[in-house]
């Protein structure tokens, strides 16, 4: 009884004060949400635990197209999320391998070599990296 | 493995073993040298796709394989004297 009358006046004296260290994270924060709009949205938006913390299907259509996109030798023009490398985009199979990999960097994954192989279009690098667990 | 050598790689093995390459220039912590390897690897690679003889092939691939031993030893000893701070190129400018 006396510990539960205790409880809000406990609280009122632990309630904290803004210090100018306290403070810092948020401006940080704060100066990272301006260089990169979407940054402390997708900061806020993340689940605490890795569980669920997966990428929704647009973004991760976003980050491939952007990938593809900065690629020396493909004309952003032509880069849409149904784009096939080699028919569309021109792409070698060399070309194909050094996207995969950049696929791979920018999802900060490790595609093996037997799935790797069978990327060779928009639709399947966005169907692998969907599907995957472990993509950030 | 001197009958091995002589055979034409299979278009999956070259296909990987560029594969190797591009991961091994990854670890390199200069970003010079991961840059040149990846460069020097795609260039070599597309230097020698018309290779048409078989012997001349597989003579391409076998010296690709040597070359990736020497690159994967050199990210290691590389490892060792990392840069203390990163290139101009690294940074990402606002």
């Amino acid at each position: 009884m006396a510990a539960a009358a205790l409880g809000p006046a406990i609280l009122r004296r632990i309630r904290l004060s803004p210090s100018p260290s306290s403070s810092q994270p948020f401006a940080a924060a704060a100066a990272a949400a301006a260089s990169h709009p979407h940054a402390l949205a997708r900061w806020l938006s993340r689940p605490m635990s890795s569980h669920d913390a997966h990428l929704t299907r647009e973004e991760v259509v976003d980050r491939v197209l952007d990938v593809l996109k900065s690629h020396p030798k493909v004309d952003p023009s032509k880069v849409n999320p149904d784009a096939h490398f080699e028919k569309d985009l021109g792409l070698d199979s060399l070309d194909t391998v050094e996207v995969v990999m950049a696929i791979e960097e920018e999802f900060k994954l490790e595609i093996p070599d037997r799935e790797a192989d069978k990327i060779d279009s928009l639709p399947l690098a966005i169907e692998y990296v969907s599907n995957h667990p472990m993509a950030a | 493995m001197a009958a091995a050598a002589a055979a034409a790689p299979a278009r999956s093995e070259v296909l990987s073993l560029f594969r190797s390459f591009l991961r091994t220039a990854r670890q390199f912590s200069d970003y010079n040298i991961r840059e040149y390897t990846r460069r020097r690897a795609a260039d070599a690679f597309r230097e020698n796709r018309a290779l048409a003889d078989e012997p001349a092939a597989a003579a391409a691939f076998a010296e690709g394989k040597k070359q990736l031993e020497v690159a994967k030893r050199q990210a290691v000893v590389y490892s060792l004297y990392a840069p203390k701070s990163k290139s101009i190129m690294e940074m990402k400018l606002q």
